[in-house]
């Protein structure tokens, strides 16, 4: 575990309405890094997600943001942009309003909230629709809306929350681009069940199955020591773990 | 408090046109009040010029006008109310503010602010209605301003409590519900009470008219304030502890 990463996970387990949905979980990440968190429906990416973000504390274990805890500093909180499955979207706010409300809120003031609204118009593709009621948005733009609303304050980490799901193959080609490029700057978590998200945008893979993370490494490495493609590997370990947990 | 949070709150209020349709409708019923309780007054008129000490018209005009204002403001302010913290939910907006780093106090005081105003503006309206007369008659001035006080004190409180109910409360129209049923358990507490004659027992100190009253009859006591900045304090604690929870319980 590297001590001075951005984000670090030290054995964080978390149970709700009694079940445990993610369960001894450890995990790190720096700048400069997208990590595919890459797992079934119901396999613990949202929660484990949500624990990052700050939105839920996890019973056990500490999410370290920094070095420091993000539980109990909410302000840190300010220092990362989190999209969840569904876009926060305000349906009576145009999108210039509604991102001009995230810039402040996240702390911009007058002038460089304005810049930044800018900023992330221009970057997320969001000209034609500016002016337009976040009620009357596309799946697309309302997308690329939430995904604007997460990094409009330059944030050190990304949160995205299967960003590309819903999406038809054009606009899905287009938010992956975009991870990738945020890729660069920031670190990046994007959470998915599509495989197709994890090869155009990330380096590394963590692959959770059954609320534990099963497998956390470059997807290189992944793909080239159990010698196939990441389809056939991720099915491998998803399969293996049920057989064991039937055993 | 978070300015950001009260800004995008009072604009999304205003976005809506529940807001705008409420303050329409009410002002409109309030107006219609306020003419017929003139109309009475100016009926009475030949009467009162030959009573001695005879009741002005801030007496027999604002003062019932008041009263209903403050009656509107228990069931309309759990309408308005009622979406601040299960709207957010329901739409999935809540993580947007939970993740940016007001923390849960400055969640809901930025909602409470921007609530609040909503009703202050509601108020200035009314009152303007009986302050118009200044032109024609003579106002009791310190009284129509602690009034003021009154019901913006009063406004305040029933904020408080409706933003307490959306924040325990899943759905908005159940946070309704609920913030209703506060406020006239509140209003109704003493009833009972005062039927029997009795008004210096702690069921009256708790009841919200024994705290509104002196305010229309001119009289600031800090006994009232206290009253009503213990409720605002407590529904509005109450309401950031149950944010703080949904972090811990999911």
């Amino acid at each position: 575990m590297a001590g001075g990463a951005l984000l670090q996970l030290q054995n964080v387990s978390r149970r709700l309405g009694g079940r445990v949905i993610v369960q001894d979980m450890t995990l790190a990440l720096d700048r400069g890094c997208v990590l595919g968190l890459l797992g079934v429906n119901g396999a613990g990416k949202t929660t484990t997600l949500r624990m990052i973000a700050g939105v839920l504390a996890p019973n056990t274990g500490k999410v370290l943001f920094d070095g420091r805890e993000l539980h109990e500093e909410p302000a840190l909180s300010r220092r990362l942009g989190y999209l969840p499955e569904t876009p926060p979207l305000y349906a009576e706010l145009r999108v210039d309003e509604y991102l001009a409300f995230c810039a402040r809120v996240r702390g911009l003031r007058g002038k460089a909230a304005l810049t930044a609204v800018d900023g992330v118009v221009e970057r997320c593709g969001l000209a034609e629709v500016r002016r337009r009621l976040c009620g009357n948005l596309s799946k697309g733009f309302a997308q690329r809306t939430g995904i604007a609303q997460a990094i409009i304050h330059d944030p050190d980490l990304i949160v995205l929350d299967e960003p590309a799901s819903g999406l038809d193959p054009v606009q899905a080609v287009s938010i992956r681009k975009l991870v990738k490029e945020l890729g660069s700057e920031h670190a990046v978590i994007l959470s998915t069940h599509q495989l197709n998200d994890v090869t155009a945008c990330c380096a590394r893979v963590a692959i959770v199955h059954g609320g534990r993370l099963r497998y956390d490494g470059k997807l290189a490495d992944l793909t080239g020591a159990q010698g196939g493609d990441l389809e056939s590997v991720f099915l491998r370990i998803a399969s293996a773990d049920d057989a064991q947990a039937a055993a | 408090m978070n300015r950001a949070i009260a800004r995008n709150e009072w604009r999304r209020l205003f976005a809506q046109p529940l807001a705008w349709a409420m303050l329409a409708a009410v002002l409109a019923v309030l107006a219609y009040f306020f003419l017929l309780t003139l109309q009475g007054f100016l009926g009475l008129m030949p009467k009162l010029a030959g009573m001695p000490s005879a009741p002005g018209v801030t007496d027999l005009v604002a003062l019932p006008l008041l009263r209903a204002v403050a009656s509107v403001l228990l069931i309309i302010v759990p309408l308005l109310g009622m979406r601040a913290i299960a709207g957010e939910r329901a739409s999935g907006t809540l993580p947007l503010l939970q993740t940016s780093g007001a923390g849960s106090a400055g969640i809901i005081l930025g909602k409470f602010v921007a609530l609040c105003g909503f009703f202050i503006v509601l108020i200035a309206l009314a009152l303007a209605m009986p302050a118009s007369l200044a032109i024609g008659t003579h106002l009791d001035w310190g009284r129509l301003f602690a009034s003021l006080l009154g019901l913006i004190l009063f406004a305040a409180a029933l904020s408080a409590i409706a933003i307490a109910a959306s924040a325990y409360c899943r759905q908005a129209v159940i946070a309704a519900g609920l913030a209703l049923a506060l406020n006239l358990v509140l209003w109704m507490l003493d009833a009972g009470a005062r039927y029997e004659g009795v008004s210096s027992n702690f069921i009256n100190y708790a009841a919200l008219p024994t705290h509104l009253e002196p305010f229309l009859h001119g009289i600031v006591a800090s006994v009232d304030i206290v009253y009503f900045a213990l409720i605002i304090a407590v529904a509005l604690i109450l309401a950031a502890r149950r944010l703080d929870a949904e972090r811990e319980h999911g």
